[in-house]
C-alpha cells in the first residue's frame, strides 16, 4: 500500500490525508474520505504538500559561525557549542530566551520546554506567530476551566446558529469554513461580524459590517440586547453560572444611539439576530485565535454574551477560537508559556511545580519568565537566544536579535533568518519522525513516521535529548511514543491517551481520563458554576479623528502565508499567495470606489496615506469589500513592512480589531 | 467473448504480472478508503471495492513527475538532457467503467491533437486496462446521465461482468485476444450476453433518484451552457462559493491541466517537473503583464463547467467530459460539485420559465 494515512501539518483544522510514497520518496497527496473533521476535503495548501515534503532545500548538516562565515560541523561539535556557551551564562532566569515553534509536534515542544526549564534554568519560553491564542485561552480557562476551544468541529452540521466574529475563515482554515457554509446550506443560521465583505460574509444569512474597531460594542450590544428583551435564559444563569450580575453592570453605559453610529448597524438588526441566538438549541461562535486574533477584551464579550444567552457547556455549542497552525493549541497544552507546565498548569502553582521538579528530577526556576517578544522589546540583553523553525513574527525585531550574543537555531528547512544565527541545528521534518499535534478542536492526532530523514539528520525530540545529555542531563527516551508516555502521566487532561488509541484516524479530543476514556468533544457543564469573565466596560473607538478621516483595518491572515517559509517551498500555493504581490508589487491599500471617485484615483494609482506617527507611499486597490471611509491594508507582504507601518507596532499588538486613522491623498 | 470462474478471475492479473506492475482497487486498512494502487501481492486487489477516491490518471499523468533533467558543467561547457519518462509496463485490473471514459477524454486531449504529449503517450501505449462493470451503483455515481456506464463499452482491453459464478470476459483488443486464448478460456455465448444485460439493467435500476431524474438535465444543461442561455447571477452564486482549493480538477478523471516547474536540486542538477494543476486557481491563466482572462472566481467556474458539459471533449468529440463518477461531489469545500451545479442551472431555468 503505497497511500499512508496521516495528518496535514498546515493550519490548525488538522485535516486527515494520505501520503503517497514510492521507493522510499514522497511522491504526491491525497484527501481522506473517512476522516472525522475534513471528511474527503483539504485546502489549496493540504492540497500540496507533498511539494513541499520532497523538497531538499534543507539545512543538512550542523553549522557554526567561524569568523562571519558557516563553517559544516557534526552534531556533536555544534551541540558542544551550545552547552560551553550555557556554562558562562551566569543569570539564566535573565539572560536566556527560547523561542517555540507552533509547528513543532507535542513530544518536541515538551521536551523543549522541560530542557528549557531543567537544563538551560529559565522560564522565558514562548511561541511565535503573536500569542494571539493565548488570549483565547486565559478568557476560556477563567470562564470554565477549559484552556481550548469548547466546543468541536465535528458538532458544526448540528448547529442551528452559528456566528464568525471577523475571521475570514474560508481563506485561514478553509475547511472549517467549508463546515459552516454547508451547515447554512441546510438551514442553520449564519451571522457573521467583519468590516469587510468577505466571502464567508457573503455566504452568510446576516452580515452585520461594522464599522472598524467596534467588535466590541456590537458585542456588548447584542447582550444588552438579550436582557433587556428578557430572551437571555435567565434559569441557566441562576442554577450555572455566577457573575452575572458583575457583566450586566458594566453593560448600562452603551446607549442604543451611541451603538448605532460607532457600529453603523441599527438597532433592530441587533435584535433579530439576537431573538435567533436566543432561540436556538446548538449556537456556536467562532473567530480566529493566534495569527490574527482578537484582544483579550472582545474575546470576554463574545464568551459573556453566549454565556448570557445561555449556550456554553450545552451539546453542540461552543466558543471557538480557531487556530492558525497545526500544533499551536498543542504548544500551549505542552507548557511552552513562560508561566505554564503542561495542561495549563501554572508554574506559579507551588503543587504543580513540586509535581515536575520530582518527575524532571530537578529545581525548577522560581518566579515565571517573559515572553521572548517582550524580553527584545525591553531592550535586555539576551545573552543566548534559542529559535526553533519559526515562522515569521520574528522578522519584527531584526535589529534586537542582531543584539542577541549567541543565536542558535534549530530548524528543517533553509531560511532567511539564519544569517542571525551563530549556531544551527538541522532536525527533521514531521514526515521524517512520529509526532502527536492537537488541532484547535483538542484533537490529539498521530502522524507517523512516513520517509527515512534526510541526510539522517536528527528527529527534534532527539536532538533535545542530545543537548541535555551534553549538559549532564541523561534522559533516555528510546522513541517519540516514550515522550508521549511522560506527557501523559504529568498532564490530567492527557492521562488516557497512548499511541495505541491514537493508531485509528479519528484521535482523541482532550480531556480523555477516566471519566471520558474516549476523549471529550464538547464541553459540558459540570458540578462547579460557571464564571462571567470579567470585562472592561470601556467603549472607545479609535474613531477618525480631525485631519485624519479613513479608519484603517490591517490584516495579516489572508497573506500570512505568502511570508510563509514552508510555503516558498511548493510551486502551485506559492504562485496563488504571491498573486497579490505580483499585481501590486508595492502592497495596496483598499478603498471603496466612492472614496476613489473623491480622492481622483483609479486603481492601482499610488497615494500617500498618513497618521499621526508618519506617512507612506502605497499603491490603491479599488474594492467594494470595504464601506467608504474605511482603508485595509495587508501589512504581512514583506515589502509592506516599511517605517511606516512599523511605527504602528503597539496598534498591532492590538490584535485584529486595531485601527489607525488615517488620510489618504492623491501622489 | 469468454467465461472465466470466479475464483480463476485473478489469473488474468497473475498471467500479466509477469511482465507487467499490476494496480488494481486496494482498500487501505486504517482509513477504510480505496485507491487504486500498485500491488506486489495480487490478492491485496479487491474487484468488488467501491470506485476508487483517487482517479486512474494518477497512473498515466501522475500527480507530480519528472519528465526530464538536465545539469550544465561550467568547466567543459557540457551540457546534459535526458527525458526521464520511461515507465514500466502496467495493467490496471478492475477499473471502473466511468474512470475508462476518464482516460478516453485524457486519450483525445493528450493525443488527439496537434501535439501528442510524448510523457502521456509513455504511460498510455504500455497500460492493459481490464475493466470491471459495476453490478450496484456506488453513493455519488451518475454514470447513467453521461452515458459512461455501467459497463464500459470500448476502449478496454478485457471487460469483465460479474454474472454469479463466473465473470464474462469481453474482447476489445488483440492482445486482451491473446491473453484469453493464453489462459485457454472456454467460449462464451448468447446466453451469456443475455445476462449480462440484465445485471447492467439491475444496475441501472439501483441509481438513486436524483441521478436518474438529473439525466435528461445533464443533456439540457449542456445544451443551454453551449449556447450561453446561463444568467451571470448563476455563475456568481456558484462561485461565491468556491473555495479554490482545486480539489475538483484533482479528482477529476477527465481533468488534464498541468503546470511546469524547473527545480534545482543539490549539486546544480535541475529537473523538469509537471504537475498537476487547476484552472480554478487565480494563477492558472494569468499572464506574463498580469492580465487575466479569467480572474473572477465566477468566470473560473463558468469555464469548468463549459469544459466539462460543452466545449471540447462534447462540441469537438461529441462526448460528455464529465463521467458521472461523482467524486467532485464529496471533496468539494463549498459543495458546488457538478451534479449540485446542474441542480443550480436547472432550478433557475425553471424559474425563469415559471415567470415568464
Amino acid at each position: 500500500m503505497n497511500y499512508k494515512p496521516g495528518i496535514c501539518n498546515f493550519c490548525g483544522t488538522g485535516c486527515g490525508h494520505l501520503i503517497s510514497i514510492e521507493d522510499g520518496k514522497i511522491k504526491g497527496v491525497f484527501a481522506s474520505q473517512n476522516h472525522p473533521v475534513s471528511k474527503g476535503r483539504l485546502c489549496v495548501r493540504g492540497w500540496h504538500i507533498h511539494e513541499l515534503l520532497r523538497s531538499d532545500d534543507r539545512i543538512t548538516q550542523a553549522r557554526i559561525k567561524k569568523n562571519g562565515d558557516f563553517a559544516a560541523v557534526d552534531y556533536s561539535e555544534a551541540v558542544a557549542a551550545v552547552i560551553k556557551k550555557l556554562k558562562t551564562i551566569e543569570n539564566p532566569s535573565e539572560e536566556i530566551a527560547v523561542l517555540a515553534s507552533p509547528r513543532s509536534s507535542n513530544e518536541e515542544s515538551y521536551l523543549l520546554a522541560k530542557l528549557s526549564r531543567c537544563v538551560f534554568k529559565t522560564n522565558n519560553i514562548s511561541i511565535d506567530s503573536e500569542s494571539g491564542h493565548r488570549n483565547s485561552l486565559n478568557v476560556l480557562y477563567a470562564g470554565t476551566g477549559m484552556a481550548g476551544m469548547l466546543g468541536s468541529l465535528t458538532e458544526i452540521n448540528q448547529a442551528d446558529f452559528i456566528m464568525v466574529v471577523g475571521s475570514d475563515i474560508t481563506k485561514q482554515n478553509p475547511i472549517v469554513g467549508s463546515e459552516i457554509h454547508k451547515a447554512a446550506i441546510q438551514g442553520t443560521t449564519l451571522v457573521t461580524i467583519c468590516s469587510r465583505n468577505t466571502q464567508i460574509a457573503k455566504l452568510s444569512d446576516y452580515h452585520l459590517q461594522v464599522n472598524p474597531g467596534s467588535k466590541k460594542i456590537i458585542l456588548a450590544a447584542m447582550a444588552k440586547a438579550l436582557i433587556e428583551e428578557n430572551i437571555h435564559d435567565s434559569n441557566y444563569v441562576n442554577e450555572h453560572t455566577e457573575g452575572f450580575e458583575g457583566f450586566a453592570n458594566t453593560l448600562g453605559s452603551l446607549n442604543d444611539n451611541d451603538v448605532e453610529t460607532l457600529t453603523s448597524i441599527n438597532f433592530d438588526d441587533i435584535k433579530q439576530i439576537v431573538r435567533k441566538l436566543a432561540s436556538a438549541e446548538r449556537a456556536m461562535v467562532f473567530f480566529s485565535s493566534g495569527i490574527s486574533g482578537l484582544d483579550e477584551d472582545t474575546i470576554s464579550y463574545i464568551y459573556n454574551l453566549f454565556l448570557v444567552a445561555g449556550k456554553v457547556g450545552k451539546p453542540g455549542c461552543g466558543i471557538n477560537p480557531i487556530s492558525g497552525i497545526c500544533n499551536l493549541q498543542g504548544s500551549y497544552d505542552m507548557g511552552a508559556a513562560p508561566d505554564l507546565f503542561t495542561g495549563f498548569q501554572s508554574v506559579k502553582d507551588d503543587k504543580a511545580k513540586m509535581k515536575f521538579a520530582q518527575a524532571w528530577g530537578t529545581d525548577i526556576p522560581a518566579s515565571p519568565g517573559k515572553d521572548v517578544y517582550t524580553l527584545l522589546k525591553s531592550g535586555k540583553k539576551i545573552k543566548m537566544l534559542i529559535v526553533i523553525d519559526h515562522d515569521d513574527g520574528i522578522i519584527r525585531y531584526p535589529k534586537e536579535i542582531s543584539n542577541c550574543d549567541t543565536v542558535v537555531y534549530i530548524t528543517a528547512f533553509k531560511n532567511e533568518f539564519s544569517k542571525y544565527a551563530d549556531i544551527i541545528l538541522p532536525i527533521a521534518t514531521y514526515a521524517e519522525t512520529d509526532g502527536t499535534y492537537t488541532n484547535t478542536e483538542r484533537r490529539v492526532q498521530l502522524s507517523t513516521k512516513k520517509v527515512e530523514p534526510l541526510n539522517d539528520v536528527l528527529p527534534a525530540w532527539k536532538l533535545y535529548a542530545m543537548i541535555a545529555k551534553e549538559a549532564g542531563v541523561n534522559w533516555n527516551y528510546d522513541s517519540a511514543e516514550a515522550v508521549f508516555k511522560e506527557i501523559a502521566s504529568l498532564t490530567p487532561v492527557y492521562a488516557g491517551i497512548d499511541y495505541n488509541k491514537l493508531s485509528d484516524i479519528k484521535g482523541i479530543q482532550w480531556p480523555c481520563n477516566n471519566e471520558n476514556p474516549q476523549g471529550t468533544n464538547t464541553y459540558l457543564l459540570g458540578q462547579e458554576r460557571v464564571k462571567f469573565v470579567p470585562v472592561s466596560g470601556v467603549f472607545n473607538t479609535t474613531s477618525s479623528k480631525m485631519g485624519y478621516p479613513f479608519n484603517l483595518m490591517t490584516g495579516k491572515a489572508n497573506h500570512f502565508w505568502h511570508q510563509n517559509n514552508l510555503m516558498k517551498r511548493t510551486f502551485i500555493p506559492k504562485r496563488e499567495y504571491n498573486a497579490t504581490l505580483l499585481l501590486y508589487p508595492r502592497g495596496y491599500v483598499e478603498i471603496n470606489p466612492e472614496d476613489a471617485k473623491v480622492l481622483q484615483v483609479r486603481e492601482k494609482w499610488p497615494v500617500r496615506i498618513t497618521s499621526q506617527y508618519g506617512s507612506m507611499e502605497v499603491d490603491v486597490k479599488i474594492s467594494n469589500d470595504v464601506k467608504p471611509e474605511t482603508a485595509y491594508i495587508p501589512y504581512f507582504i514583506r515589502d509592506m513592512l516599511s517605517g511606516f507601518l512599523m511605527e504602528h507596532k503597539d496598534i498591532f499588538d492590538q490584535g485584529e480589531d486595531a485601527i489607525i486613522p488615517i488620510r489618504i491623498e492623491k501622489v | 467473448m469468454y467465461l472465466i470462474k470466479k475464483q480463476q478471475v485473478v489469473t488474468i492479473a497473475e498471467e500479466m504480472a509477469k511482465s507487467h506492475t499490476v494496480y488494481g482497487p486496494v482498500v487501505e486498512k486504517n482509513t477504510g478508503q480505496t485507491f487504486l494502487d500498485s500491488v506486489s501481492d495480487i490478492s491485496d486487489i479487491d474487484l468488488n471495492a467501491p470506485l476508487p477516491s483517487l482517479p486512474p490518471k494518477s497512473i498515466l499523468f501522475p500527480q507530480i513527475e519528472a519528465i526530464m533533467k538536465y545539469s550544465y558543467n561550467q568547466e567543459n561547457k557540457e551540457a546534459k538532457i535526458s527525458s526521464i519518462v520511461k515507465p514500466e509496463a502496467k495493467i490496471i485490473f478492475g477499473l471502473r467503467s466511468c474512470d475508462l471514459a476518464g482516460i478516453q477524454c485524457l486519450d483525445r486531449f493528450f493525443l488527439g491533437q496537434e501535439f501528442v504529449d510524448e510523457m502521456y503517450l509513455e504511460h498510455r501505449k504500455k497500460t492493459f486496462i481490464v475493466t470491471n462493470t459495476c453490478t450496484t451503483p456506488f453513493k455519488n455515481c451518475f454514470c447513467a446521465c453521461t452515458d459512461s456506464g455501467p459497463s464500459a463499452k470500448e476502449g478496454y482491453d478485457l471487460n469483465l461482468t460479474d454474472l454469479g459464478e463466473e465473470y464474462l470476459v469481453e474482447v476489445g483488443s488483440e492482445s486482451g485476444k491473446e491473453l484469453c486464448e493464453k489462459l485457454g478460456l472456454k467460449k462464451a455465448d448468447e446466453s451469456h450476453v443475455k445476462q449480462k444485460a440484465a445485471v447492467v439493467d439491475k444496475s441501472l435500476a439501483g441509481f438513486e433518484e436524483a441521478a436518474t431524474e438529473n439525466k435528461a438535465w445533464i443533456s439540457r444543461v449542456m445544451n443551454r451552457i453551449t449556447t450561453g442561455f446561463i444568467s451571470q447571477d448563476i455563475w456568481e452564486f456558484i462561485g461565491d462559493q468556491c473555495f479554490e482549493c482545486g480539489a475538483c480538477s484533482f479528482v477529476c478523471p477527465s481533468c488534464s491541466c498541468f503546470n511546469i516547474e524547473d527545480y534545482n536540486n543539490e549539486g546544480m542538477t535541475h529537473e523538469r517537473l509537471r504537475q498537476w494543476d487547476s484552472c480554478s486557481y487565480e494563477g492558472y491563466t494569468r499572464m506574463a503583464g498580469d492580465h487575466n482572462p479569467r480572474k473572477p472566481i465566477e468566470d473560473r467556474r463558468n469555464k469548468r463547467f463549459f469544459c466539462k458539459l460543452s466545449y471540447s471533449q462534447s462540441r469537438k468529440y461529441l462526448r460528455p467530459g464529465c463521467v458521472g463518477c461523482g467524486r467532485c461531489a464529496w471533496v468539494c469545500p463549498g459543495d458546488i460539485g457538478l451534479p449540485n451545479v446542474v441542480t443550480y442551472i436547472r432550478r433557475e431555468i425553471t424559474e425563469r420559465e415559471i415567470n415568464k
